[in-house]
């Protein structure tokens, strides 16, 4: 725009300032500067404050889920954890389902109950021995394997062992 | 002008443009369509929402503690409070479903085509502000069905090859559903969004103004785009008339059926099935139909294949005609789009 030509004045209102006016592309581009530098300045300060610790991992710690005798063989059972974390400025709960899974009271699977598809809860149905996710149809095998419907993955595993005859899980 | 009006104006000149505006010149065929009443009720439903949604902000608490119990409170407890909140509610459905309207009569009258391209292009980014406006307040109550609709959204998000885990994140504003989350949607739906659709609306109409009414497309329509009524009142009337019978609708939605509150959010429920809002429950049920691997082609490349398109179509069908009946293409497109999208919404139902 700087090389417009300006539009001639009112013979009562004055004259445009010749020699000032000489000045207008390197004004112009000052302005541009300027602005640009505020413009980034700003944005980057924003962009930053936005994300905000939003990337940090998910702080991961082992649980308890009980006594390692007392799992039921053969059988799929439901498991509700609870634990204290830092959401944001607030302590709060953070409360998921687990499936725990085990042959022989020493090697235990446990499965996260979220759907890899799009993060509904699985339920466990014992008589049809599958996990089914009601959002969109998906079914998984007790190991967590896909059996048909959109999920993409397996069921999450997370990460058990054994301790002192208590089964533990990293949540 | 009384004296009081002329001081006024000296000081403040508004009273040219704002003539202006009101006198605008409105084609009579334009006039005797009601059709073309279709925009102007998506802004006052929209001036609704406003209204409505700052009254809301006077008692919601956006805190994962307090969310739920405010807007219980709000509902039951604070006068008029079940309709203050009734009439937001459904009025994001009213909202929906007229930005919609007006956009497929825009559509079928094409008036996107040259010089309107830019009137139609912000059209487009309005209805999908509409849609992420609706998104971000679903969460708001932290009931059951918002968290799970919100869980299930920033998933799709999720699911983008590549930077999905990352978008996902953001859009929490961490790992998990939480604080975070809720503050991030609270501040895009009562602050950032408001300011964005205001402008574009505001840029919106302007452009409208510029180019004037897009030509009319039937030959009696024709003959009567020679003769004009003024914008004030004999347009505004109609819209008014109109406004308030949308109101008396939303009224007694809120009246009979209440806007609904479900559970408090809970994130170990196994029985409760998400749902979206009905308006998005073709999506839903499409994304049934995409199993494993092809995930993202249902979350990612439909969608951008569907807005980039929209965004698209002024410089690909750039042709004289505009009678929707002699342009089989794209008047095909428009109601195989309409038929599937009603369709899927059916089967969801
Ligand atoms: S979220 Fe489980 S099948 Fe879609």
């Amino acid at each position: 725009m700087a090389d417009n030509e300006l539009p001639p004045l009112d013979d009562e209102k004055g004259q445009w300032d010749t020699e000032a006016v000489s000045r207008r592309k390197v004004l112009g581009a000052l302005f541009w500067g300027v602005a640009g530098l505020g413009g980034v300045a700003t944005l980057g300060t924003a962009g930053r404050f936005l994300v905000g610790n939003a990337l940090e991992p998910k702080a991961q710690r082992w649980v308890e889920l009980g006594t390692a005798a007392d799992f039921p063989t053969g059988k799929v059972q439901r498991h509700v954890y609870s634990i204290t974390v830092a959401d944001a400025w607030r302590d709060s709960e953070r409360r998921g389902v687990l499936y725990a899974y085990t042959d022989d009271n020493e090697e235990f699977v446990v499965l996260d109950g979220t759907c890899t598809h799009l993060g509904c809860s699985v339920q466990w149905q014992e008589d049809a021995d599958h996990f089914a996710c009601p959002c969109h149809a998906g079914f998984f095998t007790r190991e967590g394997e896909v059996v048909s419907g959109p999920p993409p993955r397996p069921l999450q595993r997370v990460d058990a062992k054994v301790e002192n005859g208590i089964v533990k899980v990293l949540v | 002008m009384n004296r009081i009006a002329r001081w006024i104006d000296e000081r403040t000149g508004l009273s040219g443009p704002v003539r202006g505006f009101f006198n605008y010149p409105v084609p009579k065929y334009v006039h005797k369509n009601l059709l073309y009443t279709l925009g102007g009720l998506t802004a006052i439903t929209f001036l609704l929402q406003v209204v409505t949604g700052i009254l809301l902000v006077f008692y919601y608490d956006p805190s994962t503690e307090g969310a739920y119990n405010s807007v219980d409170y709000i509902t039951y407890q604070v006068p008029l409070g079940w309709l203050v909140r009734g009439v937001h509610h459904y009025g994001s459905s009213a909202m929906v479903i007229l930005a919609a309207l007006h956009m497929l009569r825009t559509y079928f009258f094409s008036t996107y085509k040259k010089p309107r391209e830019i009137n139609w292009m912000t059209g487009v980014l309005l209805l999908f502000l509409v849609l992420v406006f609706s998104f971000t307040g679903y969460l708001l109550p932290w009931d059951q069905k918002g968290y799970w609709a919100t869980k299930v959204g920033s998933e799709i998000a999720g699911s983008v090859p590549w930077i999905g885990p990352t978008l996902m994140q953001l859009m929490r504003g961490g790992a998990d559903l939480g604080q975070a989350t809720l503050s991030r949607f609270y501040a895009t739906h009562a602050m950032l969004l408001p300011a964005l659709v205001g402008i574009l609306i505001v840029a919106h109409i302007f452009q409208l103004r510029f180019h004037g009414m897009a030509p009319a497309i039937t030959e009696s329509a024709k003959r009567n785009s020679k003769k004009f009524v003024p914008f004030f009142p004999h347009w505004v009337v109609t819209d008014a008339v109109f406004g308030l019978g949308i109101l008396a609708v939303l009224v007694y939605f809120s009246w009979s059926q209440g806007a609904p509150l479900d559970f408090p959010a809970d994130p170990t429920s196994s029985n409760f099935v998400p749902r979206p809002e009905w308006y998005f429950l073709f999506y839903f049920q499409a994304l049934k139909y995409f199993p494993g691997a092809l995930e993202p082609v249902a979350t990612v490349a439909i969608p951008l294949f569907i807005f980039g398109t929209m965004i698209a179509l002024p410089f690909v069908d750039r042709g004289e005609e505009r009678r929707p009946w002699k342009k089989p293409i794209t008047t095909g497109v428009a109601i195989a789009y309409t038929v599937i999208i009603l369709w899927l919404t059916v089967i969801a139902w």
